[in-house]
């Protein structure tokens, strides 16, 4: 049966061959490729500063989490300090995207679970969120805020007083809503028990994020490997064992109210001082690798500059990528009903991950094709149907 | 048949009332849950959004038709008909605005067990006509959950049949005359209700219909008029079952007797009716607003081990009562 590309319970084109037996699920084959935007090559042709905003469109939910690698990646390369201040104020923009990020996935759950009024109500609540994004970067999802060397803009001047009840009405949400989605009945047997992932199977499939938090393993890019401030202002890594979606729901609602206890406490510590040092705009030629904590795990960015205007080569390995295989094989054995809330696991972003090649598999050969053979290709497709 | 009965049977309290119900039930359904989620609901076409159904009915019956190569085109066309049939006839022996239906017989509650059965025997039909693979796996979930939510439904219409020792809707809703029979059997109404959300396709037993699984359910391949009707006929019975729980449960029309005018009273009774309707709707909405769809092995499991035995023992109950 397929599933996919075009689906109610998909809101990004992605296809999934199931063989079923019954209701049985026997074997899972993913085909990725529908929205591949070739976003790594336009990089190449645009400046370093025009690329932090391309960067952002990957996703549209962990836009934040893209352009942070990028901008530190490049940072890194120019050797340049970000003053103290600028990097706390992108761990409080981080991690309202975390936040915002953790409870669109649960209100996904509830409406792929058949729960709607949970995803209308938790996505009501996250306006809040979106609400302080907005009065912090001027947006509410493309923030474009990050920059080298810093933040476009200085927090404004209430926010301190504008936070406070905000983030106490998302805590208490939060509370409620790990409260519901064990103590409902209907949503419990849905999820405990679903979808399960034991540690061995993680460590041989390497999800990130989440997905692998929830089997035991606690694994997190901001508490190994800090970026911005996450050195002074620890997170919390929260882990489950259980590795099913009822432990990833308990994980992601964990996680939402650590994050409003970390931009608590940056706003308490908030250092005084300039948000942003000029930068040159020359980037020196060189490599480097970052990589950042996204909402749905590590997100890994790899810039190489040639001394160009723009950079040479950009890599990016968003956490969707890292997971789908895991996805899939958590699939195998459950019924047909279990997959869309066991998908959802993962907080699948397939636009964020798609990628194309062109390959022969019986020949084991593996090419490249020009833009001009793509649209002979196109035409000679569409002209045979059309006769 | 008189002229008089072929009036009310087409008008009121027929057909055409019961379609119009219908409408109503639907908003309120939208109009209920969409305020239990934060949300409006339905506000443009007409006062709070009222005429919304009406306007998305005739909007998608103007829609193109398209019948898929691999369906049975004559079943796909003419099949919802008869699937509009079942609850159409049904109605017609609910009392509405006196003691008695429009078509009352004394054993028309068996043909009542008939009509419920055939209604999902149609469903299961179109599913299979329309041939395609989610319609296929739909119509399999279907026959699973008619097996397990049949037996309560059928018990727990007879539970009130055998303590008012009469197999007329008539004769239930006349021996309510003194008690109401959820305050007798409340369990059995419960299971009734219960059994209706399954029947109905309500969360949390959706899953003939679970939009997130399988599309559109059986209804995947329906489009244009014919879903129109599908979806018309899937709103009537809503009213009809609602309807059915009050006369079995609710005591149907009957309420104080104020005015020895036969129209006065008769109005009266359809206001009593209604009311009880509109109570038994918003319980339902409330239900099904508020939990998460279940699997289709979890429903079977629900109602085999808990609804059935309970429903068996409340008929123990009112065999005893009796």
């Amino acid at each position: 049966m397929p599933f996919g590309p075009v689906h109610p319970s998909l809101k990004e084109p992605e296809y999934f061959k199931l063989i079923l037996e019954g209701e049985k699920i026997v074997q899972v084959v993913p085909r990725i490729g529908y929205v591949h935007r070739g976003i790594e090559r336009a990089a190449q042709e645009r400046t370093w500063v025009k690329n932090i905003y391309l960067f952002e469109r990957i996703c549209g939910i962990c836009s934040f989490a893209h352009s942070l690698g990028y901008t530190q990646g490049v940072e890194a390369l120019t050797g340049f300090e970000v003053p103290r201040r600028a990097k706390y104020i992108r761990v409080v923009v981080a991690e309202l995207e975390r936040i915002h990020s953790h409870l669109l996935w649960l209100g996904l759950v509830g409406h792929w679970a058949g729960f709607d009024t949970l995803f209308m109500w938790v996505w009501k609540d996250r306006e809040h969120v979106l609400d302080i994004s907005e009065s912090i970067t001027g947006n509410r999802v493309h923030k474009s805020y990050s920059t080298f060397g810093g933040v476009r803009k200085d927090l404004p001047d209430d926010i301190a007083a504008k936070l406070k009840p905000e983030l106490a009405y998302v805590k208490k949400r939060a509370a409620y809503y790990s409260d519901l989605v064990q103590s409902e009945e209907t949503m419990a047997v849905r999820t405990k028990g679903v979808g399960t992932i034991d540690q061995d199977t993680a460590r041989a499939l390497c999800p990130v994020g989440p997905l692998l938090r929830c089997t035991g393993i606690g694994r997190d890019v901001r508490k190994e490997d800090p970026y911005a401030a996450y050195d002074e202002i620890m997170p919390e890594v929260q882990t489950r064992t259980e590795g099913d979606i009822a432990s990833l729901l308990s994980l992601r609602l964990a996680e939402v109210l650590d994050s409003c206890r970390i931009i608590e406490e940056a706003m308490e510590k908030m250092p005084s001082g300039s948000f942003k040092t000029p930068v040159p705009r020359t980037v020196p030629s060189g490599e480097s690798a970052f990589h950042v904590e996204a909402p749905r795990g590590e997100l890994f960015y790899f810039v190489k500059s040639g001394g160009r205007s723009g950079p040479e080569r950009v890599k990016i390995r968003t956490p969707t990528m890292a997971n789908i295989l895991t996805a899939t094989e958590m699939l195998k054995g459950r019924t047909l009903a279990d997959v869309p809330v066991v998908l959802t696991g993962m907080d699948p972003c397939f636009g964020c991950m798609d990628r194309v090649a062109v390959l022969d598999v019986d020949k084991s050969k593996e090419w490249s094709v020009s833009g001009e053979e793509l649209r002979q290709l196109g035409i000679d497709y569409y002209g045979r149907g059309r006769r | 048949m008189n002229g008089l009965q072929v009036v009310e049977l087409l008008l009121f309290p027929g057909l055409t009332f019961f379609v119009w119900l219908g409408f109503v039930f639907d908003w309120l359904d939208r109009k209920t849950s969409a305020r239990m989620q934060g949300r409006r609901g339905p506000v443009v076409t007409g006062p709070f959004g009222i005429l919304q159904p009406v306007a998305d009915f005739f909007k998608l019956s103007s829609k193109e038709e398209i019948i898929p190569e691999e369906a049975d085109s004559f079943v796909l066309r003419w099949g919802p008909a008869l699937y509009f049939a079942a609850p159409a006839i049904g109605i017609a022996f609910i009392p509405v605005v006196g003691p008695l239906g429009i078509l009352a017989h004394p054993l028309d509650l068996l043909f009542m067990l008939f009509v419920l059965s055939f209604s999902t025997l149609m469903a299961a039909m179109l599913g299979y006509a329309s041939g395609g693979r989610f319609s296929t796996i739909a119509v399999g979930r279907l026959v699973v959950q008619y097996t397990s939510y049949e037996v309560p439904l059928l018990i727990s219409m007879v539970t009130p049949a055998i303590l008012a020792g009469s197999l007329s809707i008539g004769g239930v809703v006349a021996a309510q005359a003194s008690i109401w029979y959820v305050f007798l059997l409340p369990v059995a109404f419960g299971i009734f209700v219960v059994s209706s959300l399954a029947e109905l396709e309500k969360p949390p037993f959706d899953i003939p219909s679970a939009k997130t699984e399988i599309v559109g359910g059986w209804m995947t391949e329906f489009s244009g008029n014919t879903l129109a009707y599908v979806k018309l006929t899937k709103s009537l019975s809503y009213v009809f079952l609602s309807a059915l729980a009050v006369s079995l449960y609710l005591g149907g029309p009957g309420g104080p007797v104020l005015s020895s005018d036969v129209f006065v009273q008769g109005a009266l009774y359809g206001a009593y009716f209604l009311a009880k309707l509109f109570a038994v709707g918003f319980l339902i909405f409330a239900i099904r607003t508020a939990l998460a769809r279940v699997r289709i092995d979890q429903a079977a499991r629900l109602f085999w081990t808990v609804v059935t035995p309970l429903s068996l023992a409340q008929l123990a109950f009112a065999i005893i009562l009796r």
